[in-house]
């Protein structure tokens, strides 16, 4: 493949002139991972669920039951593509035949939004299938500003970035998480999706308070949250998605309302995933505070 | 190279290989050490492939037991680290791994049943294709039957297995103790593919195997049947072709017919 040939320009002066400025992602209510053990109830029911959002990497595939599935799931219910490959951060070579992919299954899903994760997976042909930490350095900004906006321009759509759980910091970070995540949004124009539980998580592992996270972002700028359980170790927490929300968390999602207002938000699982009804109650309990704390805020748009 | 690419490099190879370099750019945390905390990253790299490798291979997992199947698994991530964004393909490399590698080459029977569990999870997630139904073979006079060419639907594979593999698969499936591990004095012959959303196998005899070989390589109806007479009854080759098409296409093997 001629990578050279697609390309867009992307010296310092041509991505000065073009800031990505799109319309903000409409606000969906609430809703649930997919997960495949969950495709019957959901087909053959009709579960009080507002939206769902599909692994992209797990319908990048040639055929079969998955993407047949998943068809049905976008005629029936408004769907966003979250990935965990998109490598964004990573000082590899971007990989066009993944983003080539994913391109198509948004032409096949018709997304709301598609996102992916402020991290990287890995460099030198490598994949770790984790989301590694990266330092926040103004090296490290400008080299994921110019690789969100090229990702941009080849899905020709602004992309939602979410904040991962780390373990680690660089002892060369010369700002803090959320200023990167700040800066990152307002020069390359994406989204971000805030994952709650992750700024939990990160929070207790460095030792600063969530809420200073919290009101380190920009609230025009989130369009999305994440709402997880966690495994905590006693000295750190690792981010597991396999409990239920946490009290904590669901402390920090109403002061995440109050800053952010009426955002997305959905449950995500994705181990030791309990029968869809146990999911469905932490659903509606996301969509309950919502109400409670904004009143407007329980229907969603359309 | 840049002080990201190489603090990432270096991070990356601590994960690898156990080397500690990035560990002196690492802040240790208000209650726990750096090397705990990195350690993380390293634990969650081999278990979150290693579980992959599970979902992948149940019954290979159930067959060699827990704790077999972890060391198995570590033993071939570090031989071959993913190289594919999505996870679906980490484990394509594990028949051959299993076929090469010491202890597990010395057991044919792993390679074989990885490689039978992999054809299985290749042909759930195939390409869609259309299924040939026995009413367009009505559209073809007897004179045109010699000039047919068939084309497999492209969930549709074979397998040869060097051993009683299948049975063993069968046992596992059906929670039923399996039989001893053989090596067959020929091998079995597999095919494989999808039926609407589910995963099939069933073995062909030899002239079978040997015909589908043929006709998925292109070789028209006319052909096949002059090389099953090779193969047994020379006056009954024709019938024999025509009732091994008949059962691909009732099964859905194949995907299209054409005189071209």
């Amino acid at each position: 493949m001629n990578v050279a040939s697609r390309l867009p320009d992307n010296s310092t002066a041509a991505l000065a002139e073009r800031p990505m400025q799109s319309t903000k992602p409409p606000f969906l209510g609430f809703g649930l991972g997919l997960r495949a053990q969950h495709y019957d109830e959901i087909l053959s029911g009709n579960p009080p669920i507002d939206w769902f959002e599909v692994i992209s990497e797990n319908y990048m595939l040639p055929g079969g039951q998955p993407l047949r599935t998943l068809d049905r799931i976008c005629e029936r219910y408004s769907v966003v593509m979250h990935g965990v490959s998109l490598s964004i951060a990573s000082t590899a070579p971007p990989n066009f035949e993944y983003l080539q992919g994913l391109k198509d299954l948004a032409g096949r899903v018709q997304p709301k939004w598609i996102s992916d994760h402020l991290c990287w997976t890995g460099v030198h042909g490598k994949n770790l299938h984790d989301l590694l930490p990266i330092p926040y350095t103004n090296e490290a900004l400008d080299h994921v500003v110019s690789r969100v906006q090229l990702v941009q321009d080849f899905l020709g759509r602004a992309i939602v970035l979410e904040n991962v759980s780390t373990y680690v910091q660089f002892n060369n970070s010369e700002m803090t998480e959320w200023e990167f995540l700040s800066e990152l949004s307002r020069r390359s124009g994406c989204w971000l999706l805030f994952d709650i539980n992750n700024v939990y998580v990160s929070a207790f592992n460095h030792g600063y308070d969530p809420l200073t996270f919290l009101n380190g972002i920009p609230a025009d700028r989130v369009v999305q949250f994440h709402m997880a359980g966690h495994s905590h170790m006693g000295t750190h927490i690792i981010d597991t998605h396999d409990h239920p929300v946490c009290e904590d968390v669901w402390d920090l999602y109403v002061a995440a309302i109050k800053r952010f207002g009426r955002v997305s938000t959905m449950i995500e699982r994705d181990d030791n995933i309990p029968p869809l009804d146990e999911l469905v109650l932490e659903v509606n309990r996301t969509r309950e505070i919502a109400e409670r704390v904004l009143p407007q805020a329980g229907k969603p748009a359309g | 190279m840049s002080d990201f690419a190489r603090q990432q490099a270096d991070f990356q190879r601590g994960i690898l290989t156990g080397d500690d370099t990035v560990l002196t750019e690492i802040l240790d945390s208000p209650k726990e050490k750096r090397e705990t905390l990195y350690g993380v990253y390293r634990y969650a790299y081999g278990s979150r492939l290693v579980e992959a490798m599970r979902n992948d291979h149940e019954l290979l997992h159930l067959y060699l037991g827990d704790e077999t199947f972890e060391e198995m698994g570590h033993a071939y991530v570090k031989a071959r680290p993913s190289e594919h964004p999505n996870l679906r393909w980490f484990s394509q490399g594990l028949p051959e791994f299993l076929r090469t590698a010491e202890p597990y080459c010395n057991h044919p029977v792993l390679s074989d049943l990885a490689a039978l569990e992999k054809a299985l999870n290749d042909a759930f997630d195939a390409a869609e294709g259309e299924v040939l139904e026995l009413a367009a073979m009505a559209a073809f006079a007897p004179e045109a039957w010699p000039d047919l060419k068939f084309r497999p639907h492209p969930s549709a594979a074979r397998l040869d297995l060097s051993t009683n593999a299948s049975a063993i698969w069968l046992a596992l499936k059906n929670d039923e103790t399996p039989p001893d591990a053989t090596v067959l004095d020929e091998p079995s012959r597999q095919l494989i593919w999808r039926q609407d959303v589910t995963p099939m196998f069933r073995e062909l005899p030899t002239e079978e195997a040997m015909m589908w070989d043929e006709a998925a390589g292109g070789i028209p109806f006319g052909v096949l049947c002059e090389m099953l007479a090779t193969y047994d009854d020379p006056d009954g080759a024709a019938a024999r072709g025509a009732g091994y098409l008949h059962g691909w296409i009732t099964s859905g093997n194949l995907t299209a017919v054409s005189t071209e």
